[in-house]
């Protein structure tokens, strides 16, 4: 039967090649210790989590600008309830 | 260009080397995809459930493995070991269904295929290598470069930071341009996970400089 962290390593490369990253490297996680001394393994592994990190800051990015919209939004609505009352 | 432009374009960078990485192996992918779903079945088989036609597909799938060469020898161990392990759950039934049989049938069948299977060499026709000019094609060719660059660095190596010296090092002696690549893709990466990074930096400015001041005077 296979181990368990080599099923997760094939899992981890299907889930890659479907440009699934966090899921990818969850599975990478689960393989790493199996493949501690794969160099193949850690580049790519090395890379996904890179990846994941970089997306994650544009994900913030992407929120943080929205908070500031809201903000802007809630901002205005209250002046105009002001001129309302 | 903004710090997000940064990132988007390093995003880009790095899917792009994953998609390659992941192309590279797309064919290996397929045997290991195969061998898991063997294991599975075979696990499935060991708890009890009929999956007499999930074999049956696999077969199906899977029987041109035998006249090409894409399985290595530990594949070829592990495949025999798990439709061995397949088999022993189907001679415990004493009433095994002809799917059942048929299955069997094709176990021996993969075994003794196997078994009788020559080694043959084939070498291709000898080709001129194809210019290839399109800048896709040129940049995955350069991470594959790059790729093999870094894992001879950190052979035996235990930390980012000596990989990148030697990088660094090869940049400036060896004047190599994979190295300078490699360096600059390795400080950013450290940059992102907070390192201090600026000795780096000056060090990879120096390195392009000095390359660049090769490349002017040849």
């Amino acid at each position: 039967m296979l181990d368990a962290a080599e099923k997760a390593y094939c899992l981890a490369l299907q889930a890659l090649k479907r440009r699934e990253y966090r899921r990818a490297d969850k599975l990478f996680d689960q393989a790493a210790g199996f493949f501690a001394d794969n160099r193949e393994f850690r580049l790519v592994r090395e890379t996904t989590r890179l990846l994941v990190a970089v997306k994650e800051e544009l994900g913030s990015f992407e929120s943080d600008e929205s908070n500031e919209r809201t903000e802007l939004e809630e901002v205005l609505t209250y002046g105009e309830k002001d001129e309302l009352r | 260009m903004s710090r997000t432009d940064t990132l988007k374009a390093l995003e880009i960078v790095l899917e792009s080397f994953l998609d390659r990485a992941v192309s590279l192996k797309e064919d290996r992918l397929k045997v290991l995809d195969g061998i898991n779903r063997l294991d599975d079945i075979a696990l499935g088989f060991s708890d009890g459930a009929d999956l007499t036609d999930e074999i049956g597909g696999w077969f199906a799938e899977h029987n041109r493995w035998l006249s090409e060469p894409v399985l290595r020898t530990g594949d070829q161990r592990r495949i025999g070991e798990i439709l061995d392990s397949i088999r022993t759950g189907l001679e415990t039934k004493q009433e095994p269904s002809p799917a059942q049989e048929k299955i069997g049938r094709e176990i021996e069948r993969w075994e003794e295929s196997r078994k009788g299977k020559k080694l043959i060499l084939k070498r291709g026709a000898e080709e001129t290598p194809v210019v290839e000019s399109d800048t896709i094609t040129l940049f995955s060719n350069e991470l594959t470069r790059l790729s093999g660059l870094f894992t001879d660095l950190s052979a035996n190596q235990k930390h980012l930071l000596s990989v990148l010296d030697d990088a660094l090092k090869s940049a400036v002696l060896q004047k190599n341009r994979e190295a300078l690549l490699l360096s600059g893709f390795i400080i950013y990466y450290l940059k992102q996970n907070r390192y201090m990074v600026e000795p780096y930096v000056r060090r990879l400015k120096e390195a392009e400089q000095l390359q660049q001041g090769e490349s002017h005077h040849a």
